[in-house]
């Protein structure tokens, strides 16, 4: 099944300007780990933000596990979409506990499950003790474990990760890297992780897409 | 193509927080048009008897008032900027907020102390009669005159200009200064060719804020006798109940207000707030000798004159009348100025809120729908009254024959006696002192725990009350407190404005000066002064907290 499905998309931050993503199409199928490889300025990010539903494209269309969230007049709103994303700086909400953090995302969840679930994602990252932490209490490798544990509690079609290594220390990438792809593959999730290191790619994903070209890709 | 996309993007951003937003800005804007409409009317006699004989005194007054106070306080607020950043002497540390202070009181309330203190029975001319045998000329210190209200105006609004260009001194790069000194130059010539170029609009942008106050003022003026556009839109109204004349006169304040947005945008020119990302504060240097004393005599004396004299002549006032003002009438007063200021910043906060929540994605649309929902700050009191006014009459025009169905013919006019007009006026006049504050929250929250709670599942209004509204709590309660206090002290709408026999603290105060009971007037004073004082605490703790 085509998890992800992009066809011929163009976004441009305003209207006078050269537009960032220019005719691009890609396809993403179930289980995969696909990295997104480019530059800055390739407009990686952005294509994470157009298929999440956080901008709009001009032209061209999206496919959400075949239903459509962008075609013709149609614009699916981020919350309905069933996209998960963890942010650059995690965006972890600071007035909220660990737990709170993940019970955030579980409303569309029957009343009963969601204690049991959010037990579920903290022990997936190994993070089961820290429940009545609060962020800011929290290493960047473990407010990043907490952030995917977040980002995967409610079941999203797919997951999108940005730059997931960029606030993390040198020596520690390697052996976040090697966790990070353990907890997706037990996760069993379609994952998109958006880097400009070529090492990532190789670690985790099970193949890459280049993005700063003008051909069709994917 | 292109249709489909606005479509579509009306389907991404359109939502019940964009409707109400369009509602609240129309309904801001709406008098402020409806004032410039007025210009399309036929005009009446009236109105050519003023434009014939009184106009020219009018204007000519406005301006010399608004020339001379906007000269004086941008030298009294640099000089006294320039002093507490770039030296040490004895005193400094306190100055550096005292001379805020002056800022808590109003000038109407300044302008009956200074007057009274000055007259035939006050303390000066008093004690020099009785324990020196001095009779002085009455003349020399009557303050009732165009160079009274400048000398009150300057003394009470120069914190104004002081607080940006001190804020914008100490966030400047030592750099520049000190290159300037390694180059071998004097410090009065830096102060000249650096500094006062470089503090350029920050120094505007304060002067700017002064002369708004002035082009507002009632009190002043008309205690003073001077003959000003407002002081004319507010006569032709309580002497001649003449609506469409109050209106063409404001129409003509406004031409004088935009006149100095453009003065303004030119003063400026390209030049911005400036702030250097990372720069190394500047070192003050320690002042010996003469220069120390001179620094320290002449903040002392402004402390004195815009403060602390005035404010103890009034504790004396007030010792005197206590048992006599301190009674049910009075705490009616404080519970009716506290209840009408409460409801009208609540709505403030409510409407700011969810402006500044549609406004913080960056578009055309919501660029111009922040600016139009603050208009009210940059119009002179006197302007959104009258249109407030007039809307309000009109509306219980248009009203009439239901009011007649339900059987109130008897009494046509409901809406234009009734408190809402006021809190109409007040929503209007203070809507951007809520929404800046929140508006500075929301940018320093940013976007991302809003996007993050999208991606959980939550919409829009479920997002605002479960992740923004907890982040920005602090931005409204400074909000909510800068507003208040604005509201408690405002003089002008609230004349034109309250319902019948409806008295604030500050029109009661006005209202004293006015019957020459100054000495009763000082009660109600000390607590509007109170109330202005809380805001300055407000805003000290807003300052710390950025900078950390």
């Amino acid at each position: 099944m085509k998890i992800v499905d992009v066809q011929d998309l163009v976004f441009s931050f305003s209207s006078e300007g050269e537009p960032v993503i220019n005719g691009v199409s890609i396809t993403i199928m179930k289980d995969e780990i696909v990295g997104v490889l480019g530059p800055s300025g390739s407009g990686k990010s952005t294509m994470l933000r157009l298929i999440a539903g956080l901008e709009m494209p001009w032209q061209g269309s999206i496919y959400i596990a075949e239903k459509p969230v962008v075609a013709d007049k149609l614009f699916v709103q981020p919350e309905n979409r069933g996209v998960g994303m963890v942010f650059q700086d995690y965006a972890l909400f600071p007035h909220m506990t660990v737990g709170e953090n993940i019970l955030f995302g579980l409303s569309r969840l029957p009343r009963k499950e969601r204690k049991p679930r959010v037990a579920e994602m903290l022990e997936l990252v190994k993070m089961g003790e820290f429940a009545e932490r609060y962020p800011h209490e929290l290493s960047g490798g473990q407010q990043q474990r907490i952030a995917l544990a977040r980002a995967l509690a409610p079941k999203p079609n797919v997951l999108l990760m940005d730059e997931p290594f960029s606030n993390l220390d040198a020596d520690l990438k390697a052996e976040i890297r090697e966790d990070l792809r353990v907890i997706l593959k037990k996760a069993n999730i379609t994952c998109m992780i958006v880097t400009h290191d070529r090492a990532d790619v190789e670690a985790i994903c099970d193949r890459s897409i280049e993005m700063g070209q003008r051909e069709k890709i994917g | 193509m292109k249709r489909k996309l606005i479509g579509r993007s009306i389907r991404k951003e359109f939502n019940g927080w964009w409707a109400i937003s369009l509602i609240g800005a129309t309904v801001i804007l709406l008098p402020i048009l409806f004032v410039f409409s007025s210009l399309f009317f036929k005009p009446n006699e009236n109105w050519f008897h003023i434009r014939e004989y009184l106009l020219g005194t009018y204007v000519k007054e406005t301006l010399i008032l608004v020339i001379s106070t906007g000269a004086l306080t941008a030298i009294l607020g640099v000089t006294l900027a320039w002093l507490v950043t770039m030296y040490d002497f004895p005193l400094k540390r306190f100055f550096r907020w005292a001379l805020i202070l002056p800022l808590a009181i109003p000038p109407y309330i300044a302008a009956y102390t200074y007057r009274s203190m000055l007259s035939y029975t006050g303390v000066i001319q008093a004690t020099l009669r009785n324990e020196f045998g001095y009779q002085m000329n009455p003349e020399w210190l009557n303050i009732s005159s165009l160079r009274g209200a400048v000398f009150i105006f300057t003394l009470f609004l120069y914190p104004y200009v002081f607080l940006i260009t001190r804020s914008f001194l100490e966030h400047q790069s030592a750099s520049f200064f000190e290159n300037a000194r390694l180059l071998g130059r004097k410090p009065f010539f830096i102060f000249l060719k650096v500094v006062l170029p470089l503090s350029r609009p920050a120094v505007v942008g304060g002067v700017v804020l002064v002369i708004y106050e002035v082009l507002s003022d009632y009190g002043v003026t008309s205690y003073f006798g001077i003959h000003t556009i407002t002081t004319a839109i507010f006569q032709t109204w309580f002497g001649m109940y003449d609506v469409n004349t109050a209106m063409r006169l404001a129409a003509w304040l406004m031409l004088i207000v935009v006149g100095m947005f453009i003065i303004e945008r030119l003063l400026r020119s390209r030049q911005r707030y400036h702030l250097p990302a990372k720069s190394r504060p500047l070192a003050a240097m320690k002042l010996k000798g003469m220069g120390a004393a001179a620094a320290f005599i002449y903040c002392t004396l402004v402390f004195l004159a815009g403060f602390f004299i005035p404010f103890v002549q009034l504790i004396a006032w007030a010792v005197l009348t206590f048992d006599k003002v301190w009674n049910d009438t009075f705490f009616t007063l404080v519970y009716q100025t506290l209840y009408v200021a409460l409801i009208s910043t609540l709505i403030i906060i409510v409407v700011a809120v969810i402006v500044a929540n549609v406004c913080r994605k960056q578009t055309a649309v919501s660029y111009f729908l922040a600016k139009w929902i603050t208009t009210g700050y940059s119009v002179p009191g006197a302007i959104i009254a009258i249109g407030v006014l007039a809307i309000f009459i009109g509306l219980d025009q248009w009203l009439a024959p239901i009011y007649e169905m339900m059987g109130m013919a008897d009494a046509p006019l409901i809406l234009s006696l009734s408190i809402v007009m006021l809190i109409t006026g007040y929503v209007i006049r203070f809507m951007a002192t809520g929404y800046n504050a929140i508006e500075v929250g929301f940018e320093k929250v940013g976007t991302k725990y809003t996007e993050a709670s999208r991606m959980l599942g939550s919409g829009v209004t479920k997002t605002f009350f479960k992740v923004d509204l907890p982040m920005i709590k602090g931005a409204i309660f400074s909000g909510f407190i800068l507003t208040f206090v604005e509201i408690c002290k405002e003089l002008p709408l609230a004349l034109l404005l309250r319902p019948f026999n409806f008295e604030t603290l500050s029109t009661k105060t006005y209202q004293f000066a006015k019957d020459e009971r100054i000495h009763e007037a000082s009660v109600s004073s000390l607590i509007i002064i109170a109330i202005s004082a809380l805001s300055i605490v407000v805003l000290q703790m807003v300052n710390k907290k950025v900078k950390e």
